[in-house]
């Protein structure tokens, strides 16, 4: 099990801009890979590259990103895939031990993190973002220090999601826990949050992106009727508005995001313009 | 080895830092061969990259390790004392906040779960037993001093008592060490 299961080869910068001490590092680690599978998780962690560079706003902040690979060998392929939450039962020899079904969860895939870790900060200190390319079509992933994903479709969307909240602090802005149809989600009751694109103040003089919400723009932008449920109803401004939209960090109400739809809300959607400029606040000092 | 106030009695425990109204740039310790090199690019910072383990309401401090990169810019530095959420703070030897990190509390007990298909939702579910690393890298400057975290508590009653993402609290600093010079 573990380190026995695999061998670290080393890292490849697959986009190049610039001394690692002045850009923004993403290091991508492979896992579940044999040797003789390594030119897939080249092209893999490649095609990750090339998604997460195309979403906005990333693809104007190129010349501040940085992105490596890190080859890491398995003896077998995949993850483990425990029966008892209705897997193959598979348990194959893996370098991280990557496994679904933690916590009895079915798509939470986690692995040794503190191993992935050790391993990034040997071959990249310089390490900003690590994420952990699991060789598995099953869908699964986790965030964390460690953002881990499959090869499922969708996984990249998943791997950006998680990333705006290790890298950027952003929160969810969805307005269920587990779904619409639960209870005990009506109305958000604490304090302000610290994160940059949830709020509770609805004034529009104070709010926390009141430079981006114009004069013509509603305050609030949209008001759920009914808090005992998640607001149904479509948005009445363009794509894009900057508002208050009542409904985020797991409550139905008393709580506001920035716009109608993020990709802190949905996988599939670009961030919104509040997130977008928390990400090039952040990035800014490496470009160029 | 620095451990959670909760579970330790080697932690300083000290009352949670009030920042001061005005907030201070943190003079970051330039790497002098490489500092003059490129007038066009910004220049490389010395850092401290902090490891953390979590498990329950265990947080500790694993390793402190300087490396020469940079580290985004700080979150607000003022302001935030009433505030929820997760952050950690660069202070100086008078408790005043030089840099902070707003987090998406990395201790958390549950987990956020993704769908098969595109169109539907993400949901989350409670997962109690979870344990992990996570990484904090702050300016290694010259007036910092100490690290603290600072963390809400979640509510102690009724069905989703504990868990730390439906926390409603402000933060109160749970680890404070002093960095290694
Ligand atoms: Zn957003």
């Amino acid at each position: 099990m573990g380190t026995s299961d695999g061998q670290v080869l080393g890292p490849t910068k697959i986009v190049d801009a610039g001394p690692p001490e002045k850009r923004w590092n993403i290091v991508i680690v492979s896992e579940g890979y044999r040797s003789d599978e390594l030119t897939q998780f080249a092209v893999d962690a490649q095609q990750f590259a090339d998604a997460l560079l195309a979403a906005a706003p990333f693809d104007r902040l190129r010349p501040a990103i940085n992105i490596y690979r890190i080859d890491v060998t398995s003896k077998e392929s995949g993850a483990k895939d425990p029966k008892k939450c209705g897997g193959t039962g598979a348990k194959p020899r893996t370098y991280f031990d990557a496994s679904f079904c933690t916590n009895k969860i079915r798509r939470l895939l986690v692995a040794k993190n503190s191993r992935v870790l050790k391993v990034v900060d040997k071959h990249v200190p310089q390490w900003h973002v690590a994420f952990l390319s699991v060789n598995s079509p099953i869908s699964g992933g986790s965030g964390g220090s460690v953002a881990t994903f499959s090869k499922a479709p969708g996984s990249v969307e998943i791997a950006i999601h998680e990333m705006g909240h290790s890298a950027f602090g952003l929160a969810d802005e969805y307005e269920y826990y587990s779904n619409c149809a639960e209870s005990g989600h009506n109305k958000h009751s604490g304090s302000e949050p610290s994160q940059p694109n949830i709020t509770t103040n609805k004034n529009r003089a104070t709010t926390k992106w009141r430079s981006m919400i114009q004069a013509a723009t509603p305050v609030p932008t949209t008001k759920n009727a009914d808090c005992a449920h998640c607001d149904p109803q479509p948005s009445p401004v363009a794509v894009g508005t900057i508002g208050l939209f009542e409904g985020a960090d797991y409550y139905h109400c008393n709580v506001y995001r920035p716009e109608f739809d993020c990709r802190m809300r949905n996988l599939h959607k670009p961030f919104c313009g509040v997130c977008q400029q928390v990400i090039v606040k952040k990035l800014t000092p490496f470009l160029p | 080895m620095a451990k959670s106030r909760k579970t330790s009695k080697k932690s300083k425990a000290r009352k949670t830092a009030k920042p001061k109204k005005k907030s201070t740039k943190s003079k970051a310790r330039k790497a002098p061969a490489k500092a003059k090199a490129r007038q066009t690019s910004p220049a490389p910072m010395k850092a401290m990259r902090l490891t953390f383990s979590y498990e329950g309401d265990e947080v500790k401090l694993i390793s402190q390790k300087r490396t020469e990169m940079m580290v985004p810019p700080s979150d607000p530095v003022t302001g935030f004392n009433k505030q929820k959420g997760f952050w950690a703070e660069l202070k100086n030897d008078r408790d005043k906040t030089l840099y902070r990190h707003v987090m998406h509390n990395p201790t958390r007990n549950d987990a956020e779960v993704f769908p098969e298909t595109p169109g539907q939702s993400i949901s989350r579910e409670p997962a109690p037993k979870r344990k992990g690393v996570f990484v904090v890298v702050v300016p290694d400057t010259d007036k910092g001093e100490e690290v603290t975290l600072s963390r809400s508590s979640p509510d102690e009653e009724g069905p989703e008592s504990g868990l730390r993402a439906l926390a409603s609290t402000p933060a109160t600093e749970i680890m404070r060490f002093k960095l290694k010079k």
